[in-house]
């Protein structure tokens, strides 16, 4: 069975390229624009991962990120937050939070499915 | 022995009730049994129990007396003490009978004014009266003692005997100095009234605070020199005035009204009333008002003692460094509030341009490695160029903030132990594509003995990387490069050299400015962002470190020396 993706990113370039490098790569890739559609989307999919934005238009990724682990059905999905932003101020937020992974952007298209898949258990 | 004492003891205790009338009278008659025996010892009665009982009688007077007796026989010899010369002297009755006088109390009584009294003295005269002698006894200390002494010529046992009492008068003479010398001060203060007022008014006159003293209807009695000038007024105008009135009614100050009229009467005294008034003549004063009633002695008059401080000048002074402060808090604030905006963004910059170079990056990337379909030569060679394009803005992009960063004190140095000789031949590799394309030889001098040093990892990769691919840049096909590093005292000393187009002496200030680039043939074919030195320096020196760079002028190549500590003084 193929592995499950959710794409959760505000920007539709980035959407688009990571949705294309994963299903390359084998996975069923789904797509969210925003965190509010993202903990749906992972709610009813149930997806082995779940690419992450860290600044989303109606939260921040780590927001989303905690209201995930809050729900037993969301909790042990792992998540790797995709983000831009070089200051460290961002980091530990994310290193607060269980079962994530961190890649800068911009990603590097040949090895971004792989650097995926080493977080899926 | 024991039954002696028993009697000896209730002997006493019998003699005690006797009044002190009684006991004066009866030392009266021992003084002058000599002369003329007691009628009750008539000659029924044997001459030794008479001679037994006076020595009983007068011992027992010696006991009771309140002042320290002594009872010496012809040779100086203790013959009995009392009660009270053992407590005032601290000795014991052991160590007192039969001794020397000069002896008693390991020899502290061999007190020269003592020997001169009973030995020349009393000879001659068989009585002294109030001998005052102070001696410093080793156990008691210093005491002055008020000598009395009768020399007592004894028939019946046909020798002398000498009466010594010795007051202790210590602390009556500290009673007395003191009483002595409160008398003196007091004669010293007694001086005549005009002395008092001129004193005062000298007092007045000599102080730079502005002072006037009032009588009791708040008129001015005298004002000081200080009063005059500052105020700008004349004594002949201004003494035996209403205060008010002074100065034209200049001084009718409601404030000044209420403090000597209301406060003062109540509270007699009030300090540090600032009072501000605009006055005619001087302008507008702000005055510290400092004010003393004093009642005199003689009659109900009273005197106010008014001090006015001008603090005028003191108060803008104080104002304006207020508003200073002010203002530099503000500016504090501001700055703040900019540097925290700038880095604000400098991180909002940093993401806004990633994000369509993500894009760029990312899409060409995957076109280029032809994922979903073939490109043809043309194709594959622009979309090569979008590519190389991306990535130098990209590298543009993080160098700015990098330097952005160091400038406002943001770069944080994340240390950890780094095994340089490893390091640095991981690094050599990254550019050996470089160099095996531009056919350079790269000579590797790596000291066997160089340590590891606590420095920021990807920091210390990039200034090294910098470093070494300015080299390759700027040296012609064919050349040579190299990397020495060794130990140096407590640091590490790291040299990147070429035998390139070198550093004309003009240009060796400008190769740090950041976008300067040397000029040459080389220089055009590589791709550079010309902040990559300036950079590096920057980085060295955050460490700890300093950077160097030598040239003996154009086309004779150039060497980049830096240093960095083997532990870093930089707190994380």
């Amino acid at each position: 069975m193929r592995k499950k993706a959710l794409v959760v990113d505000d920007n539709a370039n980035n959407l688009m390229l990571e949705k294309d490098l994963l299903e390359v790569a084998g996975f069923e890739v789904f797509e969210a624009e925003n965190a509010s559609d993202g903990i749906a989307m992972a709610r009813r999919e149930k997806p082995d991962i779940i690419i992450m934005d860290v600044r989303l238009p109606d939260m921040r990724g780590t927001e989303a990120a905690m209201i995930l682990r809050q729900d037993k059905e969301t909790r042990d999905i792992p998540i790797v937050f995709v983000t831009s932003s070089v200051m460290a101020e961002g980091r530990a937020e994310i290193d607060d939070i269980t079962n994530t992974g961190f890649i800068s952007k911009p990603i590097n298209t040949r090895t971004f499915a792989k650097e995926i898949s080493q977080f899926i258990k | 022995m024991c039954f002696n004492h028993h009697f000896l003891t209730g002997d006493l205790m019998k003699e005690d009730n006797k009044t002190k009338k009684q006991l004066v009278d009866e030392l009266t008659e021992l003084r002058s049994q000599d002369a003329a025996p007691k009628k009750s010892i008539t000659g029924s009665i044997s001459a030794e129990l008479a001679a037994e009982e006076s020595r009983r009688y007068a011992e027992s007077i010696v006991e009771t007396v309140r002042e320290p007796l002594l009872v010496l026989d012809a040779d100086l010899k203790i013959i009995s003490a009392n009660r009270n010369f053992y407590g005032t002297f601290k000795v014991t009755p052991g160590e007192t009978i039969g001794t020397f006088i000069y002896d008693l109390g390991n020899k502290q009584w061999d007190i020269p004014k003592l020997r001169e009294l009973l030995e020349e003295v009393l000879p001659k005269k068989e009585a002294f009266d109030d001998f005052e002698v102070a001696h410093n006894f080793q156990d008691i200390g210093q005491k002055i003692m008020l000598l009395n002494a009768r020399e007592i010529y004894r028939k019946d046992i046909g020798a002398k005997m000498i009466l010594l009492a010795i007051e202790d008068i210590t602390e009556r003479r500290e009673i007395e100095n003191g009483l002595e010398k409160t008398r003196k001060e007091l004669e010293a203060t007694k001086i005549s009234e005009d002395a008092a007022r001129e004193y005062a008014e000298s007092l007045i006159n000599t102080i730079r605070e502005p002072l006037i003293a009032l009588d009791q209807d708040l008129r001015v009695v005298t004002a000081s020199r200080s009063f005059y000038e500052v105020f700008n007024v004349k004594p002949e105008e201004t003494v035996g005035q209403l205060i008010y009135d002074l100065g034209n009614k200049q001084w009718d100050i409601p404030k000044l009204r209420e403090l000597l009229e209301t406060i003062l009467p109540q509270k007699t005294t009030f300090d540090n009333y600032e009072v501000e008034h605009d006055f005619a003549t001087i302008g507008r004063r702000i005055m510290l008002l400092n004010a003393r009633q004093i009642e005199r002695v003689l009659g109900k008059e009273r005197i106010i003692l008014l001090a006015i401080e001008d603090i005028t000048e003191r108060r803008e002074i104080e104002n304006g460094l207020e508003k200073a402060h002010e203002e530099l808090k503000e500016l504090a604030t501001e700055l703040k509030r900019t540097a925290r905006v700038k880095s604000e963004f400098l991180a909002n910059m940093s993401h806004e341009l990633r994000t369509p170079l993500n894009s760029i990056n990312g899409f060409s990337e995957v076109l280029y490695d032809e994922t979903f379909g073939p490109l043809n030569k043309k194709q594959k060679i622009y979309v090569n160029n979008v590519l190389s394009s991306g990535k130098h803005l990209l590298l543009l992009i993080n160098q700015i903030l990098d330097m952005a960063k160091v400038e406002s004190g943001k770069m944080t140095l994340a240390l950890s132990s780094l095994p340089m000789k490893s390091l640095l031949n991981e690094i050599s590799l990254l550019v050996a594509d470089m160099v095996s394309k531009k056919k350079l030889q790269l000579l590797l001098e790596i000291a066997e003995d160089l340590p590891n040093i606590e420095a920021d990892e990807l920091n210390v990769k990039q200034i090294i990387y910098n470093l070494l691919s300015n080299a390759v840049k700027f040296t012609p096909e064919g050349g040579k490069i190299g990397m020495r590093a060794k130990k140096a005292d407590s640091e590490i000393e790291i040299v990147i050299w070429d035998r390139g187009v070198g550093i004309a002496p003009e240009n060796m200030e400008k190769i740090f400015e950041g976008f300067f680039r040397v000029d040459t043939p080389y220089s055009r074919v590589t791709e550079g962002t010309g902040l990559g030195l300036p950079l590096s320096k920057k980085l060295v020196e955050l460490h700890g470190g300093k950077l160097s760079v030598e040239s003996a002028g154009l086309n004779k190549g150039a060497s980049v020396r830096f240093t960095l500590p083997i532990v870093s003084s930089k707190v994380v």
